[in-house]
């Protein structure tokens, strides 16, 4: 790969006439932009922000659907010297109070100069991104200027330690961290990934449907082909998840080598693709598809793998967060995929010991690796005492390296908290075995739903507020959906009074719609208990595992085994195997 | 209602497993938390599959599969006959 300053002169280089993104809306609509013509729309966003007022070091939140106009507003600001930053777009289930409250949380810990807006913003919202005298609203011009801005801005001069952009890393509403990234880290990262995925120029072009506000949408399947000149083709994530089968078709016609997607896509595909049809695409094109940030399953690729009749190698794993700028770990390109070993059930939840055993035994727990590390990266397993942990138990993830963040921006309340000894507390557990890392769970409460992070304190916090609820005493958590390959969020609440639970169906019906127009997440169930059935910590605080474990014990329905029961009866779930 | 929006009901009610919970084609489902983005394009196979119909995703968002009237409606707007 070329070493570049920044990222901007990365972009400059590409060839003008090589295509960069297509944009895909449907099989008889898609736009393909060259990287000269992504330029020159970029520099006019560029000029427009900077006539608006936007200069060198201002934060920028962009707020647009996913579109080849938002990937140049970013690429604008960054051209300016400010620090973009991509929000999700309003989503019509989220109530705009509720919207507004979350946005001018962002917007006011970036300290941001403004928000940009796309042409077609809902009017209802516009009141909502409206955020007082600091943050001014900015509707990103046409996408197609007139005429070619002659103005090239000296990008030579943007400093490679100065921050390029700002990811955040989870969160919809207070507890949003912004990641501070500078154009060195960023550049480093990618030109490790180029190395161990063997990026090839000429011939690698990439499949994504993944949001642009997340690492995995934004690092690898947009800086990325911006700086090792690849071309991209693009859906909407909220197109995508409506027809998963989308993907197969985008494929199968663009003969993408290269993509990302998080563990759950690797079974909603072919489960949502009727199986008559699962000849018709050809993934033949396809040299790696990487399953990245959720726990990485087996049985998930294997699905994938016999549906659509994927070679061996092309299914890889990788260990990723948007703090490292994305990638930690990935498995070795041309190897058979990632591996995945047996251990002792008995011993690994007991003493969360990892003695691997045959994968026949009854008891023996599955666990498929996410690889080795990059260049210039380290990671430790920690006991939960800090110290470093027996290499054969499981203990929290810590990392340093070339990528790392500086901190959360603005934030150094939670940077002093993630950090140890300068090893960052990645929160995650899992361990390592023979210089392969094993991703088993969470020690911090995070729920990861399709790949998206969610903070349950956020769920709690609204479930709380119902009069009906006991304040304080909720518990959301995720569980382990089979058939969707991901976790769904289950909600158990204390009533403040037994009264309450004599119509419990309209009371759940209510807390289901809250949580709705608050975070645009649905729930899978919601149970209502009676007072005390919280299970509390000693300081009176509700105790997470422990009300989990009570809840399985009380609902076995929420087990594993019936959630599979289910799938099968369902005419459109097929699974394989 | 039609027999087609009928046995859309039916199968939303399958769905979402809550036998007691009464849907008609004006319910909110998408806003209201019952069914969530995951789910979504189970709802779309089954309208291509009542309506005969080939609807494309990229001209469908979310708030159209809002109930089952709104989803019959997007099927007439933007459904294509099949390939």
């Amino acid at each position: 790969m070329q070493k570049f300053p920044n990222l901007v002169v990365a972009l400059d280089a590409a060839p003008a006439d090589l295509p960069f993104v297509t944009f895909w809306m449907d099989d008889d609509e898609r736009e393909t932009v060259t990287f000269g013509e992504f330029r020159r729309r970029a520099r006019a966003q560029a000029m427009a922000l900077h006539e608006e007022g936007v200069n060198s070091g201002d934060r920028l939140v962009i707020l647009m659907p996913q579109s080849i106009a938002a990937m140049t507003t970013f690429a604008g600001g960054m051209m300016l010297g400010a620090v973009p930053a991509f929000l999700a777009y309003p989503n019509f289930k989220v109530e705009p109070a509720k919207y507004r409250s979350g946005l001018a949380g962002v917007t006011a810990n970036l300290q941001a100069k403004a928000v940009v807006i796309d042409q077609e913003f809902p009017e209802e919202m516009l009141a909502c991104v409206a955020l007082g005298p600091a943050t001014k609203v900015i509707k990103a011009s046409p996408s197609n200027p007139a005429q070619d801005p002659d103005q090239r801005r000296e990008s030579a001069n943007i400093d490679p330690g100065s921050v390029a952009f700002i990811q955040h890393s989870a969160g919809t509403t207070g507890l949003q961290k912004g990641v501070a990234l500078t154009h060195a880290a960023v550049l480093r990262q990618i030109g490790h990934l180029a190395q161990a995925l063997r990026i090839n120029p000429g011939q690698d072009r990439i499949y994504s449907w993944l949001p642009l506000y997340h690492d995995m949408g934004l690092i690898a399947c947009f800086i990325l082909p911006m700086v090792c000149h690849l071309p991209v083709v693009m859906q909407s994530p909220v197109n995508w998840v409506m027809q998963p089968e989308s993907l197969l078709q985008v494929i199968s016609q663009t003969k993408c080598t290269l993509g990302w997607m998080p563990n759950f896509a690797f079974q909603f595909v072919p489960r949502r693709t009727p199986r008559m049809r699962w000849a018709d695409y050809d993934l033949s094109s396809l040299r790696l598809l990487i399953n990245c940030s959720e726990p990485v399953r087996a049985s998930s690729i294997q699905e994938f793998q016999t549906a659509f009749r994927i070679s061996d190698g092309v299914l890889q794993s990788s260990y990723a967060m948007a703090e490292n700028v994305f990638a930690v770990t990935q498995t070795e390109a041309g190897r058979n995929g990632p591996g995945t070993i047996w251990l002792d059930g008995q011993q690994f939840r007991a003493a969360r010991r990892v003695v691997p055993v045959a994968a026949n035994l009854p008891d023996a727990l599955p666990c498929t690796s996410s690889g080795r590390l990059l260049p210039n990266q380290q990671l430790r397993i920690l006991s939960d005492s800090g110290e470093i942990a027996n290499p054969d138990s499981v203990g929290e993830i810590v990392i340093r390296g070339d990528c790392l963040f500086d901190g959360y921006y603005n934030r150094p309340d939670l940077t002093a908290q993630s950090f140890v000894d300068g090893w960052f507390r990645t929160g995650d557990l899992g361990f390592v075995l023979d210089g392969e890392l094993y991703v088993t769970g969470r020690k911090k409460d995070l729920l990861i739903v399709g790949g998206e992070n969610i903070y349950p304190q956020d769920i709690e916090e609204i479930v709380s507020a119902h009069p009906a609820i006991h304040d304080g005493r909720v518990i959301a958590m995720g569980v382990y959906n089979p058939d969707l390959g991901t976790q769904d969020i289950v909600v158990v609440a204390e009533v403040e009074g037994e009264d309450w639970l004599s119509d419990a169906a309209d009371l759940e019906r209510k807390i289901r719609a809250s949580i709705v127009a608050a975070l645009g997440v649905a729930v899978r169930a919601i149970f209502l208990k009676p007072p005390r059935w919280i299970v509390k910590s000693t300081a009176g605080k509700a105790a997470r595992s422990a009300t989990r474990e009570k809840l399985m014990r009380e609902h076995p329905e929420l087990q594993a085994e019936d959630w599979q029961e289910h799938a099968a009866a369902d005419p459109l779930i097929r699974p394989t195997g | 209602m039609t027999p087609e929006e009928n046995k859309m009901i039916d199968y939303i009610a399958q769905l979402i497993r809550k036998p007691g919970m009464s849907i008609d084609e004006n319910t909110p489902l998408v806003s209201s938390g019952l069914i969530d983005s995951m789910a979504l394009v189970d709802l779309l196979l089954k309208l291509e599959e009542l309506t005969n119909r080939r609807i494309p995703a990229g001209k469908v968002q979310a708030k159209d599969m809002d109930t089952v009237a709104k989803m019959f409606a997007t099927a007439d707007r933007v459904g294509k006959p099949r390939r």
